[in-house]
């Protein structure tokens, strides 16, 4: 389905000017007594639900800058989960 | 006449018959306990349930669809069928599979329209030549139908192939697999849900499983929209749905949702006589008997559970197509549509019984393969099921791939080179 993802430095665009890097999952767990099974949950394993996930796009055929924006993948909206939105952030 | 018949009071079983209106499949009471529970009504589930009545006489078994069977994948496909997987376990098992379909209609006394015509990919480089080496290479190893050809032959194959090196990506050869080609995807389903019911399965539509009850380590039922379901047995085949329905017990998949979309042209003489895809294009197409010419492969890259298809993959399919297909310059495209795929880091299943709770078995991930493979899954599903222990040909599809870095390679012939049906 077609939408708009807004790019912080160009605003609204088509998202197929954007390259999808995934759901922001923080940081990559410590190297430090990482298992190979604890490693690859971190990597592979993850629901996607019916509700507002932060992501990582790249602005590949636009100004090329990678950040996070909120979208809903039930209904392909940049919306903030219900929490985040009451409190006027 | 068809108004009068169209309140379901028909007369009897005769008149339906004449009318030709004689039901595939009847609706059963709901009941609140079940040997085994399937849910989704696309061709895994059905395919299982029919397999469970027929060969193992486990008749107490549900199919929960949440909509109407087909709903999903299965009824949205683009219908290719074939055995040239990348690794031998894949292509063990999907070659079964395509054996299957003539034994499937004749024992399902239904029309499923199995059109081997076989498969042609095209290779657009040379590191693509030397991909389809290596998998003609396996699927001969394995006793597969599968050949290299160059340009020339292509073009003999398909004459309206342009070869020449206008395109912007010139035919460098293709690999050619005569077994594969088209089945009609609803009527599978169809035949499927009439073989099911015939042999005691119950299949209920509009049922939505809205969580799974477990008591320590045992499933022990489902809610549903029509109340609590109890079962000995629970298998998820919810396709593009299969995560959310695992996270109903806590369970996370390796399974991204992913929108796949298709779409058909209008009607044209018959000129295409075999399915044609090309990697560098990402688009594959075939003509349907009814003349359209069936075109598909994009996948919307992020994670999504929309059915809507865009204006940009329009424009997209309209020009791969013409460039190695030049003679479709100018022909209207009639219909588009989208589905959802399950897809796996690995491009390859998931196929499990007892994962977490005893009595759970899992049959997911198919992304884009799992149309070809659905009955013979299904058969060695209600297999698993029935003897509780997994048959050698799934042992290699487990869960447990995923957490021991023992991936798949069916990545590698697949997205560059032009398999994605
Ligand atoms: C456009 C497109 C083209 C494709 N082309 C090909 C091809 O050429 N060849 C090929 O082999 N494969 C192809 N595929 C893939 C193939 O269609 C799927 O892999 C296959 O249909 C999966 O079947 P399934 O029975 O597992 O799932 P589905 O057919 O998706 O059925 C799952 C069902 O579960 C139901 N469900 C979901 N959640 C619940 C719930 N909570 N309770 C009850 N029911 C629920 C859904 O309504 C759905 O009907 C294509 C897919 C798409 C979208
Ligand atoms: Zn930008």
């Amino acid at each position: 389905m077609s939408f708009t993802i807004t790019c912080p430095i160009c605003g609204e665009r088509d998202v197929y000017e954007f390259h999808f890097g995934g759901r922001d999952r923080g940081p990559p767990p410590s190297h430090d007594n990482l298992t190979i099974e604890e490693y690859l949950r971190y990597a592979q394993f993850r629901t996607t639900r019916t509700e507002a996930q932060l992501e990582w796009w790249f602005h590949s055929n636009g100004c090329g800058s990678w950040f996070t924006t909120w979208r809903n993948p039930a209904n392909n909206r940049e919306e903030k989960p219900q929490e985040m939105s009451n409190d006027q952030q | 006449m068809s108004l009068k018949l169209r309140n379901n009071q028909v007369k009897s079983s005769e008149t339906r018959a004449i009318c030709g209106l004689e039901r595939l499949w009847g609706t059963s009471p709901l009941k609140s306990h079940y040997d085994v529970v399937l849910i989704g009504g696309g061709i895994h589930g059905l395919a299982t349930a029919y397999y469970l009545a027929k060969e193992h006489g486990i008749k107490d078994v549900a199919v929960l669809e949440r909509r109407y069977i087909g709903y999903g994948g299965s009824g949205r496909n683009t219908a290719i069928v074939r055995a040239n997987q990348r690794t031998q376990e894949n292509v063990k098992l999907y070659d079964e599979g395509l054996k299957l379909w003539p034994k499937l209609i004749d024992e399902l006394d239904f029309n499923l329209m199995f059109f081997n015509c076989g498969n042609l990919n095209l290779a657009h480089s040379e590191a693509a030549v030397s991909a389809f080496r290596l998998a003609v290479s396996t699927a001969n190893f394995c006793n597969v139908q599968s050949e290299l050809l160059d340009p020339q032959q292509c073009k003999e194959l398909v004459p309206a192939l342009d070869i020449s090196d206008r395109p912007y990506h010139p035919i460098h050869g293709g690999m050619y697999h005569g077994p594969g080609g088209i089945v009609r995807h609803d009527a599978v389903v169809w035949g499927l849900a009439k073989g099911a019911f015939k042999h005691g399965a119950h299949i209920h539509q509009g049922v939505e499983v809205l969580g799974i009850d477990t008591d320590g380590q045992k499933i022990t039922g489902v809610q549903t929209n029509r109340g609590s379901i109890s079962c000995n047995r629970l298998a998820v085949m919810a396709g593009g749905y299969s995560a959310s329905v695992c996270e109903m017990v806590g369970m996370e998949l390796p399974v991204h949702p992913l929108t796949i979309q298709a779409m058909v042209t209008q009607p044209l003489k018959p000129f295409l006589h075999h399915v044609v895809s090309s990697g560098a294009y990402h688009c594959y197409a075939n003509q349907t008997l009814k003349g359209e010419v069936a075109t598909g492969a994009h996948m919307d890259p992020q994670v999504n559970y929309s059915t809507t298809p865009t204006a940009w993959y329009m424009k997209h399919q309209a020009e791969a197509l013409c460039e190695f297909l030049p003679c479709l310059k100018g022909v209207k495209f009639m219909r588009i549509w989208a589905g959802l795929a399950d897809m796996t880091p690995d491009m390859a299943p998931i196929m499990d019984g007892n994962v977490m709770y005893d009595g759970l078995f899992i049959d997911v991930g198919w992304g884009y393969f799992g149309f070809k493979s659905g009955p013979i899954t299904g058969k060695y599903m209600a297999e698993f099921i029935a003897d509780d222990e997994a048959p050698d040909i799934l042992k290699p599809f487990a869960l447990n791939r995923f957490l021991e870095n023992r991936y798949m390679g069916e990545t590698a012939g697949a997205t560059n080179y032009g398999h994605w049906n």
